[in-house]
């Protein structure tokens, strides 16, 4: 999964050097999809909420653009190698603009269970237990 | 016949060590409710995909494309994992974003809009339109 922050590096572009860089993303995004390496992408609204706590008592409201951290929008790849994923992410059009780009890997199963085989043996919910059996195999 | 408007919405689980200083007990608990409530969104019809991100990973950035190494498991606010909710409204999603069984160990839930177009490109498309509108007047 490609995490694409900072999503304000248009920012003191002239117009036409954002349609300029629009367009060569969208090149890159349909060389990409051309190839078959594209399962899912979207962007993402600055609005939301961050919830928190026990029983999610504190809501509390984006946005979300104004840092340089924020997530502004999310490409899962089919890459046959990491190395692959990471120079797909070295090819994105926006890096010389101020984004970056973190190139996760993405798994069957949470490594918080993973720390913990033990547990996945003993999971009691009937749903949960075919799944982890379906990982397994 | 009525139609539903239905929106989509990520949810990004925030800080994957809440693990630690859970007794056993304690861990499995939150382990079956977790995929139970995975599962149950899915049957629902509410959650269409979802998965854990691996710790490892690389953050690309720069003009020059630098690669930097993870690891993301060492921060509150490494993202850990995702669901893609498709539901009625954002109450609905925070309400889901609630029922998170990490919320009460410390876990942190973002809950974004899944936008129809990217806000770069929107903004793009406002200064050409403005632009256009300049040269007419």
């Amino acid at each position: 999964m490609l995490l694409f922050r900072g999503p304000h590096w248009d920012r003191g572009l002239s117009t036409d050097e954002l349609q300029q860089v629009m367009d060569k993303v969208m090149a890159w995004f349909e060389g990409l999809n051309e190839r078959g390496k594209i399962k899912g992408a979207q962007p993402l609204g600055g609005q939301g909420r961050v919830i928190s706590g026990t029983d999610g008592r504190f809501v509390v409201d984006g946005p979300f653009t104004e840092t340089k951290e924020a997530v502004g929008g999310y490409l899962v790849l089919q890459a046959d190698s990491p190395n692959e994923a990471v120079e797909i992410a070295r090819s994105m059009p926006t890096l010389r603009y101020g984004i970056s780009v973190e190139v996760r890997p993405i798994l069957a199963e949470c490594p918080i269970f993973q720390r913990h085989p033990e547990l996945l043996r003993r999971v009691t919910d009937p749903a949960a237990e075919q799944l982890w059996v379906a990982v397994a195999a | 016949m009525s139609t539903t408007t239905k929106s989509d919405y990520l949810l990004l689980f925030r800080g994957n060590v809440w693990d630690r200083g859970l007794s056993p007990a304690q861990l499995q608990k939150v382990v079956s409710d977790w995929m139970a409530w995975f599962e149950r969104l899915k049957a629902e019809g509410k959650c269409t995909g979802g998965h854990p991100l691996e710790d490892e990973g690389k953050v690309v950035s720069g003009k020059q494309r630098t690669v930097a190494d993870g690891p993301f498991a060492e921060s509150k606010e490494a993202i850990g994992g995702y669901f893609y909710l498709t539901v009625a409204d954002e109450n609905e999603a925070i309400e889901i974003a609630k029922q998170c069984p990490g919320l009460e160990h410390g876990s942190v839930v973002e809950v974004r809009p899944v936008a129809e177009i990217c806000s770069v490109k929107q903004r793009a498309e406002e200064y050409s339109k403005r632009e256009l509108a300049g040269a007419r007047a």
